[in-house]
């Protein structure tokens, strides 16, 4: 009954629309109206009125090509297929009968040099299924879409509450920071005072020291001058001792001797001390000894210690390594190793060791010190809780897609290797490639944004300014995304030198489908 | 193709050409030898109590004075006024090359009737034709003039040197490296002062017998060789051709230069407007001036280096016959001056006397360019490289969903097994069969890309095939020649060899070349032939080759023996088809066998403009079927460029797209839309026009003339066009002036001839010619197109198919419409060839032509081809008629075998132009149609 039904109602469509909608040839229903018999045509651009015999004669009158929708004849007409039991179309006019079928139906060829199959039914049928096909992936891929969206949002909620969480932490422990600084900075005043004070007194303490040390040595030696111990040293006494023989002639003559005793024919202590040692010292030696007491110990001055050679390999690590800087920072590590070199000299010449800390010191240093443990903890915690604040900014910042779909992508790689390559992508971080037998990581560039065409934003990712290529530009990497139940990173090409597409599949890419319009059965018109 | 992109890597700068690569004129022994003469230094005399002669040939020996080696000098008379002179050794200790006939010459050129008409000791005096040669015993002299007009004089400023084949004098050469040059020269000397009639032994010059170019020896074992003569035209100032140079179309004085160079060489980035050698070499000159076109073509196949130089016309050298009627003024004169570095002297005077005799002439002797399929002539789109099946299939779509009609497609070395030609990479092209069938079902058809060099893989066939048949050119110590280029170590077929040529032309077969289809057709790059590690970036002059020949004799041929050869396949795979071979080397005789492209351009300006002296040199020395890669190889050009580039593409013969693997997609598609939209006109353009190239090859294959052309080959007389560069004629009837400057909004337009008019091809605007006009080419925002100026020549008509298909062979049925353009007299003619565009069968008679006049408001068509066998379905839907004052009453047609009926009109006051509707009739028939 049914079918019945639906035959009869064809039988009325065509004994109606059809009569009143008998068309040209490559005229769509739509446009029949505009092709009426016995009337004559005008151009569907308005600007001619030709005789209705006009119509696909063959012949091109209208500029725009609205005579001639089913020749060739117009080189801007188009030509309607009907491909009845698959999608109606419109081809330029210029392929009705060049030997080719465009149309499914075959229309498009009618001159008889080619005979065209219909095979509209079975391409609508291949179409329908294919459709459904892509229906079900979509709404299958729609629920987990909504899972991503559920995600994401959850996780953007739950960043957002934690960054509010973090912002006042930050702030307490800023707080706590601030005031243990304080308290360090309070303490450390005293602390320097008594520092200080103990280290001026020590100076005072070691000059007078060192004043009676060499007080000594040239008291030990104007005795060892004094040969007969009369507490004066005489010219003659001089000469006996062959260091003083300034022009080496082998001895020491008078005059030598007398130059070093300042012209005095002979000196007691007092003088001597005051007015020669400082002169003599260092070319006096004591009997028995080589080398003098004030020369420098061997070796010293040309291999540098080990310890100051590390703090030139820190020292290097700070550095921007540019070659220009390097030269420059050769001589300053030739400086720095000479100062090093005098520190230690002066060290080394010098016995005297400063005495501990009195206990009102050692008190304000261990008072001070528990300040600065307090302030570095205090400082340390803000500081981690300050990271993850950022940390947390910028994720929050990323665009994730207008439901946050993207977010459960963060943080994951997707691989697809090719018979050379191994591509990786890490959405929101990089585009990598390497080689499938091993080398080096290609960066082929660091998150962009999504750059998909017009109205279609988040149908493409854009990854740049990868590594640069030789003579060219620096590596960029696009990436359709396509709707998949899975993520998958599915293919990569290199259309452009240093330029590559990838084709990466995501449940974030599905949408719902809309709802299926049409009943497969009975939609041949 | 792209020299160097391996070497490149290793460099820090890579632009531009090095020309550290390549010798000057004075790294060059025996350029350097010559170019060294000093004015009437030729020391030659012509014992003319010996000369013989038969009915079209003279034969005399020429000698040197000096060393008293004797020459044999040759004059022959030739059909179709032309005359030939060879000069070889009288009694050689070694044969030198000479293209065998049939390789170069199509055959042996006829011979005509020498005349003579005077005859002593010291002049001979012969006519052939109009003309009349004298030769000069003391000094050696040869002038020819036409209607006793002095027109060419050879060894006019004793610049003749012929370096005969000697034995290397190892004991003298010891000597003198022992007691040192002072003494050798006083014995020297001395010999001269004892006995003047003994004869010297030619002064040893340094790189005689050892020359070192950057790393590489030349070992030069036969010593020096080299022929080098002189040759004046006087009453010329202007001389064309001897291509490829990117220089200017008009020859210019090489006094403050180098000489132009003729080596084939593979060029790297070429610089402009430098006399550099690059791709090919044809060593064809033509001169003209008001009163005539003459051409010279020297037949040698070495390396070759030509001065030029301006010059005025002592009247006093030429005879009192051959004096001048101009009177007291002065007389320019262009001397030449021709080095070869070995071969022999043999020089064709084509005596024109008009341009298109001279093509003529020229192509009597080394034949013209065969008719080739319509779809060569089509567009074609290249790029190195499309990567895989799936990017061709895109390209293909891409052209059809942007409504761009396309012909081919292109695979550059990408597409192979590691640059194993034959071959396919198993991975991008798996189904190569599949995806050429896939393309081809729209009437489309692919090239891929087989160079001469072969992967030295033992697992390879070809090589494996190679090196068992013993096919490779050998090194100087006998060894298989090694050199580098795109696989690496390579070797390198020696195509020479006709049983080289032979195995190439098997490997087309289809069972051969694995993956070809008869719709594959051939791109031979490399071939001139690129040796990366080689010195010149080329191939050993001491390695060798068939017949014992050395390298340095063969250097210029060897591409072409390649493209012969591939073309051999094609016509093997494929008797009754058209071959399709295009090559980048070429030589004189390169036009039978296909189309040349201009290598590797830059996608710049300079680039852009200098393609059209570049395709005109190569135009005028036969080579017609030749192409500039649009858009240009290397670099990005920019939407602007690419755009002026189609336009002015689409005008000329072969019209390929290409770009270099590091340059950015540009397909027409990736433009804006602006851009785009001009591109697709211009395509249209081309294929709106495809009958009329057709046609225009049709004539080329019959008479050898061009179908582009310098203004000067049409309009003779008019000197302001002798060295027009920026605009030419395609065919006689239309005149294009394409821009190549960036943001161009004008250009001037020179149209000339008094008597002419022209009309605008968009705007059917007339104007009169010898008038220089303005025409915009950047329309305001309203109509935002770029216009690229063409001017149809009043008087001539113009077939076309209006209708645009996908690809040329979907037209072969279709309308055409006919372009009438009328001249001041209110007539016009041209004609129509057409054909199945594809077999043999035309050769049978199997085509039409029609010939169009139109006079006394009648239309005719007669039939050029009355025994003709071809049929079509193809009829006449339009006929336009520019110019034509008042608006007729009626039009009448007469068809054959019906009677006359009434056409249907359409006039425009505005435009004079005549819109004839659907006149219908098949174009096979002969009809007149008459406006009352």
């Amino acid at each position: 009954m049914k079918e019945l039904l639906f035959i009869a109602c064809l039988a009325l469509l065509a004994s109606t629309a059809f009569a009143q909608l008998k068309r040209p040839r490559g005229v769509a229903i739509s446009k029949a109206e505009f092709y009426q018999e016995g009337r004559d045509f005008q151009c569907l651009d308005g600007s001619q009125l030709i005789a209705f015999e006009k119509i696909n004669d063959d012949y091109c009158d209208c500029d725009d090509g609205s005579d001639e929708p089913g020749t060739a004849a117009c080189p801007n007409g188009s030509f309607h297929c009907t491909n009845a039991g698959h999608k109606p179309k419109y081809i330029p006019s210029s392929r009705v009968n060049d030997g080719i079928c465009d149309c499914c139906d075959g229309s498009d060829e009618y001159d008889g040099r080619v005979t065209c199959a219909n095979y509209c039914k079975e391409l609508g049928k291949q179409m329908r299924e294919e459709l459904e096909k892509q229906r079900a992936l979509l709404l299958e891929g729609y629920e987990i879409y909504k899972e991503y969206v559920h995600k994401g949002t959850e996780a953007r909620k739950e960043k957002q509450n934690k960054l509010d969480e973090l912002r006042t932490q930050r702030d307490e422990l800023k707080a706590i920071k601030d005031q243990l600084e304080d308290k360090k900075q309070e303490l450390e005043i005293p602390e320097k005072e008594a520092k200080d004070k103990h280290r001026t007194e020590w100076e005072e303490t070691k000059a007078l020291m060192k004043e009676e040390k060499n007080k000594a040595t040239a008291k030990e030696a104007f005795d060892e001058l004094d040969a007969n111990a009369d507490q004066i040293v005489t010219v003659e006494e001089m000469q006996v001792h062959q260091e003083f023989d300034i022009d080496n002639g082998g001895e020491v003559s008078a005059e030598e001797a007398r130059e070093y005793l300042e012209d005095h024919p002979q000196v007691d202590f007092e003088v001597f001390y005051d007015k020669i040692w400082e002169n003599i010292k260092e070319v006096y030696k004591k009997p028995g000894s080589e080398s003098s007491e004030s020369a420098p110990p061997p070796e010293q001055t040309t291999t540098p210690p080990p310890t100051s050679n590390e703090e030139i390999v820190d020292h290097f690590d700070d550095l921007p390594d540019e070659e220009d800087d390097e030269e420059e920072f050769l001589e300053d590590e030739e400086d720095l190793e000479d100062e090093d070199q005098e520190e230690k000299v002066d060290e080394q010449g010098d016995d005297f060791k400063i005495p501990e800390y009195d206990e009102e010191t050692k008190k304000l240093i261990e008072a001070a010190d528990q300040a600065r443990r307090e302030f570095d903890q205090a400082d340390s915690r803000y500081r981690e809780v300050d990271r993850e604040l950022t940390e947390t900014e910028k994720v929050l910042a990323l665009d994730f897609g207008p439901n946050n779909e993207f977010y459960p992508l963060r943080g994951e790689c997707y691989e697809f290797t090719d018979r050379e390559y191994t591509y990786k992508l890490c959405p929101f971080e990089k585009a990598t490639q390497r080689n499938k037998h091993g080398g080096t990581e290609t960066n082929l560039g660091h998150w962009g944004k999504f750059d998909g065409p017009e109205n279609r934003k988040y149908a493409a990712m854009k990854y740049e300014k990868g590594q640069n290529c030789y003579n060219g530009p620096d590596r960029s990497c696009y990436v359709k995304i396509e709707c998949g139940l899975h993520n998958e990173l599915r293919s990569s090409a290199e259309p452009n030198r240093c330029e590559y597409e990838y084709v990466f599949a995501s449940p974030a890419a599905c949408r719902e489908p809309p709802p299926a319009t049409y009943d497969p059965n009975h939609d041949e018109l | 193709m792209w020299l160097l992109l391996v070497l490149c890597g290793s460099l820090t700068v890579c632009s531009a050409v090095d020309r550290n690569n390549f010798k000057t004129c004075d790294q060059s022994g025996f350029c350097k030898r010559h170019r060294d003469m000093a004015t009437g230094a030729s020391p030659y005399v012509v014992l003319l109590d010996q000369l013989t002669l038969d009915h079209s040939k003279a034969t005399v020996p020429l000698m040197n004075k000096v060393t008293k080696v004797q020459l044999k000098l040759e004059i022959w008379s030739l059909k179709n006024n032309m005359a030939r002179m060879r000069v070889t050794e009288m009694e050689p200790i070694k044969q030198r090359y000479e293209p065998p006939v049939g390789d170069v010459l199509i055959g042996e050129p006829a011979q005509d009737s020498l005349e003579k008409l005077q005859l002593d000791g010291a002049k001979a005096v012969f006519g052939f034709g109009s003309n009349k040669l004298r030769i000069q015993a003391e000094p050696f002299l040869i002038e020819v003039s036409t209607d006793d007009v002095p027109v060419m004089s050879i060894n006019h400023r004793g610049l003749f040197k012929f370096e005969h084949y000697r034995l290397k004098n190892e004991g003298k050469a010891e000597e003198e490296a022992e007691e040192g040059n002072e003494e050798g020269n006083g014995e020297e000397g001395k010999a001269e002062e004892e006995n003047k009639e003994q004869p010297e032994e030619e002064e040893e010059e340094p790189g005689m017998w050892e020359e070192t170019f950057k790393t590489h020896t030349d070992r030069k074992p036969h010593g020096p060789s080299s022929v080098g003569f002189d040759i004046a035209f006087p009453g010329f100032e202007f001389v064309y051709g001897i291509p490829e140079h990117a220089d200017s179309v008009a020859l210019k004085s090489t006094a403050n230069t180098e000489p132009y160079r003729l080596f084939n060489l593979d060029v790297f980035e070429y610089e402009l407007n430098n006399p550099m050698a690059l791709y090919g070499s044809i060593p064809v000159m033509l001169a003209h001036n008001e009163e005539r076109t003459v051409g010279m073509f020297f037949l040698n196949a070495a390396e070759m280096w030509v001065d030029i130089h301006s010059n005025k016309a002592d009247k006093s050298t030429f005879s009192k016959l051959m004096e001048f009627v101009h009177g007291d003024q002065d007389i320019p004169q262009v001397d030449t001056h021709w080095i070869a570095e070995s071969g022999v002297i043999d020089v064709f005077l084509m005596m024109g006397p008009t341009a298109k005799d001279v093509f003529q002439q020229y192509s009597s002797l080394t034949g013209s360019t065969p008719l080739p399929p319509l779809f060569s002539l089509a567009y074609h789109q290249c790029r190195w490289n499309y990567n895989d099946e799936k990017d061709v299939a895109q390209i293909d779509e891409n052209f059809d969903a942007h409504d761009m009609p396309m012909d081919v497609i292109w695979l550059d070395i990408e597409h192979t097994d590691g640059k194993r030609y034959f071959t396919w990479d198993s991975v991008k092209f798996p189904h190569p069969a599949e995806m050429i069938a896939n393309i081809s079902a729209k009437g489309r058809k692919m090239v891929t890309i087989i160079d001469p060099h072969i992967k030295r893989d033992t697992n390879y066939h070809i090589h494996q095939e190679a090196q068992a048949q013993s096919l490779y050119v050998r090194d100087r110590d006998g060894n298989e020649y090694d050199g580098w280029c795109w696989p690496g170590s390579s070797s390198y077929l020696d195509f020479l060899d006709p049983k080289v040529r032979e195995f190439w032309a098997s490997k087309y077969q289809p069972d051969q070349y694995e993956g070809s289809t008869h719709d594959l057709f051939t791109w031979n790059d490399m071939n001139e032939p690129s040796v990366f590690n080689g010195p010149e970036i080329t191939m050993h002059k001491d390695a060798k080759h068939y017949g014992g020949w050395e390298h340095r004799d063969i250097h210029n041929i060897y591409g072409m023996y390649q493209q012969r050869a591939t073309v051999e396949g094609q016509l093997r795979r494929d008797p009754q088809q058209r071959p399709f071979v295009l090559t980048r080397a070429f030589f004189a005789g390169t036009q039978r066998y296909g189309a040349v492209w201009t290598g590797d351009n830059t996608a710049e300006w300079g680039h852009l403009k200098m393609s059209i002296p570049m395709l005109l040199s190569l135009n005028l020395v036969g080579i017609t079927f030749s192409g500039a890669d649009v858009g240009g190889f290397f670099k990005n050009p920019d939407a602007e460029l690419m755009t002026r580039w189609y336009q002015a593409g689409a005008y000329q013969p072969f019209f390929r797209a290409h770009a270099h693997i590091e340059t950015k997609r540009r397909e027409p598609w990736l433009l804006p839309d602006e851009n785009r939209d001009v591109i697709r006109d211009s395509l249209r353009a081309r294929y709106r026009l495809l009958p009329y190239w057709y046609t225009l090859f049709h004539a080329a294959e019959a008479g050898g003339s061009p179908a582009m052309r310098p203004l000067w080959v049409e309009f003779p007389k008019d000197k302001s066009t002798f060295g027009t560069e920026d605009q030419y004629l395609v065919g006689p009837g239309l005149l294009v002036h394409p821009v190549t400057d960036a943001g161009a909004t004008g250009v001037s337009v020179y149209l000339p001839g008094t008597d002419d008019v022209w009309y605008d091809m968009d705007t059917s605007q007339r104007f009169h010619g010898a008038q220089t006009v303005y025409v915009a080419v950047k329309l305001n925002k309203a109509r935002s197109r770029f216009l690229i100026p063409v001017f149809r020549r009043g008087g001539c008509i113009i077939p076309q198919r209006d209708r645009i298909r996908r690809s040329s062979s979907l037209t072969y049925h279709d309308p055409f419409t006919l372009v009438v353009a009328l001249d001041k007299h209110n007539s016009a003619k041209g004609d129509l060839y057409s054909d199945d565009y594809n077999s043999f069968k035309y050769q049978a008679g199997a085509y039409i032509h029609r010939q169009f006049t139109f006079e006394h408001n009648k239309l005719t068509s007669k039939n050029l081809n009355p025994a003709g066998s071809f049929s079509t379905p193809a009829w006449i839907e339009k006929i336009i008629v520019i110019g034509v004052k008042s608006s007729p009453k009626a039009v009448y047609a007469s068809v054959e075998g019906t009677g006359q009926s009434s056409l249907e009109f359409k006039y425009d006051d505005t435009t004079q132009m005549l819109i004839i509707r659907k006149p219908g009739m098949g174009v096979n028939k002969d009809f007149d149609i008459t406006l009352s």
